[in-house]
């Protein structure tokens, strides 16, 4: 991904026919010669290898009745455990709980595409048209920092102002209304899942956006001012296409993680009773594994999810390739 | 003609007054909705109790104590919280900073024999993930739950960075390794004396990724530690915020009228907010620069 403008390489590359044998020479003379490259890959391929390679292991779990007392250790359990097929998957998909998991991973992530994508690209827009150094330094700041606040210190921020007797409650009773209770009422706390996720990252995306208008050729504009266009014909025929790029990959990555973000966000803010509306698949996984102990109808739960989560990733980076030559990897 | 002319550059410089006054507007809002929060939240840890618990306190303190916040300091496990934080961020991102680089400079020379198979490697681990419970199994297996060595592992390496590091190195001009290269230097002389130097921006902005990361981390920390003395300031501060209540009984048992469930949750709040807050204004520029550098997801 890259966001500066630099194009990927397009060297002409011509195929030759190198034969396996003298592939292997060609390995041996170089790696003779440059063996402390080889030496350099091995603490990040240790780590590759323990996190993210052997947990793959452990997914056989989803395809066997996992007893974790059969084995010396977990992963022992594993081989161990006697295998159930499809069981734990027919048992998945015949929960009406599941369903409701994956509608809500879907409404919760599609609300927020749907309220927060256009803002920073607005944002960052009307921050281009300011011209006062300080104070275009100064929002862009101000708005960036909530970034960086851990979604923990962010419900305690918020918390705070719309919690029972927090400070927007106050001022609803003041004005005769009945108390909201934010964060355990169903009908406003996804409201208040999309309102955070905005609060921590229009900042970021208006950043992000803000990069690529600076990349936007100013004698355009130039040019469109002569012809006479006004503020919103600039905008229109000038910035949007220069954006346009910029904001087809933020939204086909957005839609390509749909079932990967907000895990955190929602593990932090929900309680049990949101379940209904906040449950996301990952937080159940979460809660069968950790909570039910109920590790084989966890693990298919999240190979269900990394399946189609996989599927959508590629796609999203086919589709970026193929329309805008830009890969995520 | 010329006066029709006149007229159009006029409307033009019409349109772009009105719309930067606009402009003006909604980002001074938007700027104050976010800091005006975090104002809210420092101003309740100092007001008096009578005025947090009227809710009379808004974005500026109304009387002024500090004993909800020496009550945090000193009665509940914060420092602990703190240093547990210290220690997994500061050994996390050394840790992850070198496999990054390191794994990053072989892959970006394409002479390297071996370089796409292992690139693949990485893509696969960005795009299939085993899930919580093979990595929980993983963790328990090696006998390091509860250890700060797990709080660390699930950010050793995060392939998206070691990419964004790689393909700066790609973009370096390769001339100047070239003649180190004659005068005899090796791989690594190569690397810790020309690339690293060259290459302080994307560092220094993977770095404060990495930081960042590991002290925002909450969920693999949860996961991964039981004991109360292994629990880092996200899930310290949390188990503040639910146990608030709690707290909020000691008040009847004979403590002062200042220390009550909201002036604690926003002492808590404001001690874990102060670190990032400080710090921010000496790294932002190193974050919005690693956006120009090329990353779009953190």
């Amino acid at each position: 991904m890259k966001s500066d403008g630099r194009k990927p390489h397009t060297s002409v590359y011509v195929p030759e026919k190198i034969s396996t044998k003298k592939k292997i020479h060609d390995f041996f003379v170089y790696f003779r010669q440059h063996p402390t490259m080889y030496l350099m890959l091995v603490p990040g391929l240790f780590f590759l290898f323990v996190y993210k390679f052997m947990p793959l292991y452990g997914i056989l779990t989803a395809f066997k009745k996992y007893n974790i007392f059969l084995g010396k250790n977990p992963l022992d359990a594993v081989a161990k455990s006697p295998w159930v097929g499809m069981a734990n998957f027919n048992r998945l998909f015949n929960s009406p709980y599941f369903w409701k998991v994956l509608a809500n991973t879907l409404i919760i992530n599609g609300l927020k595409i749907a309220w927060l994508f256009p803002l920073p690209i607005i944002c960052a827009i009307l921050l281009n048209e300011i011209r006062r150094k300080t104070f275009k330094k100064f929002a862009q700041t101000a708005i960036y920092i909530p970034y960086f606040f851990s979604w923990v210190v962010i419900f305690g921020i918020f918390y705070s102002l719309f919690g029972s007797y927090g400070v927007v409650n106050s001022a609803v009773k003041a004005l005769g209304g009945e108390r909201i209770s934010f964060f355990t009422d169903t009908h406003v706390f996804r409201s208040v899942l999309v309102f955070t996720e905005g609060w921590k990252e229009i900042g970021y995306n208006t950043v992000i956006y803000l990069a690529a208008i600076t990349g936007i050729d100013l004698t355009l504009y130039e040019a469109a001012r002569v012809d006479g266009a006004n503020i919103w014909q600039q905008i229109w025929h000038v910035t949007l296409p220069g954006l346009l790029p910029t904001i087809i990959l933020m939204l086909i990555l957005k839609v390509g993680y749909i079932l990967d973000t907000g895990f955190e966000q929602v593990l932090v803010f929900y309680n049990p009773a949101v379940y209904e509306v906040a449950d996301i698949i990952q937080t159940y996984v979460y809660r069968l594994g950790m909570g039910q102990m109920d590790f084989s109808l966890s693990t298919a739960l999240g190979l269900f999810n990394s399946v189609i989560a996989f599927i959508l990733i590629v796609g999203a980076n086919t589709i970026s390739r193929k329309t805008l030559s830009r890969s995520i990897w | 003609m010329s006066k029709e002319k006149q007229k159009a550059k006029e409307s033009v410089l019409a349109s772009e007054k009105f719309f930067r006054g606009i402009a003006y507007v909604f980002m001074t809002i938007l700027s104050l909705m976010a800091i005006l929060p975090c104002l809210h939240v420092i101003s309740k840890a100092v007001s008096t109790g009578e005025n947090v618990i009227s809710g009379n306190v808004l974005f500026w303190p109304r009387g002024f104590q500090l004993e909800a916040i020496s009550y945090v300091l000193k009665e509940t496990e914060f420092f602990n919280a703190l240093k547990n934080s210290l220690i997994v961020t500061i050994c996390g991102t050394a840790i992850a900073v070198f496999t990054t680089i390191t794994t990053a400079y072989p892959l970006s020379k394409s002479s390297f024999k071996g370089h796409k198979v292992i690139t693949m490697f990485y893509v696969i681990s960005m795009v299939f993930y085993g899930g919580m419970v093979p990595a929980y199994m993983v963790v328990r297996t090696l006998g390091i739950l509860d250890t700060y060595a797990a709080c660390i592992l699930p950010f050793a390496i995060v392939p998206f960075n070691m990419f964004v590091m790689k393909s700066y190195f790609e973009g370096l001009p390769e001339s100047i390794e070239e003649s180190a290269r004659m005068d005899g230097a090796g791989d690594i002389k190569i690397l810790t004396a020309i690339v690293v130097p060259m290459s302080k921006p994307v560092i220094a902005t993977i770095t404060l990724l990495y930081a960042i990361t590991y002290w925002n981390n909450y969920f693999h920390v949860t996961m991964y530690t039981k004991s109360a003395s292994m629990r880092t300031l996200q899930v310290y501060l949390y188990n503040v915020i639910y146990n608030s209540q709690t707290f909020a009984e000691n008040t009847l048992n004979g403590l002062t009228i200042n220390i009550n469930s909201e002036g604690i949750l926003a002492a808590a709040v404001t001690m874990s907010l102060v670190p990032i807050v400080a710090l921010y204004p000496f790294v932002s520029r190193y974050f919005i620069q690693g956006i120009t550098i090329g990353s779009v997801k953190g």
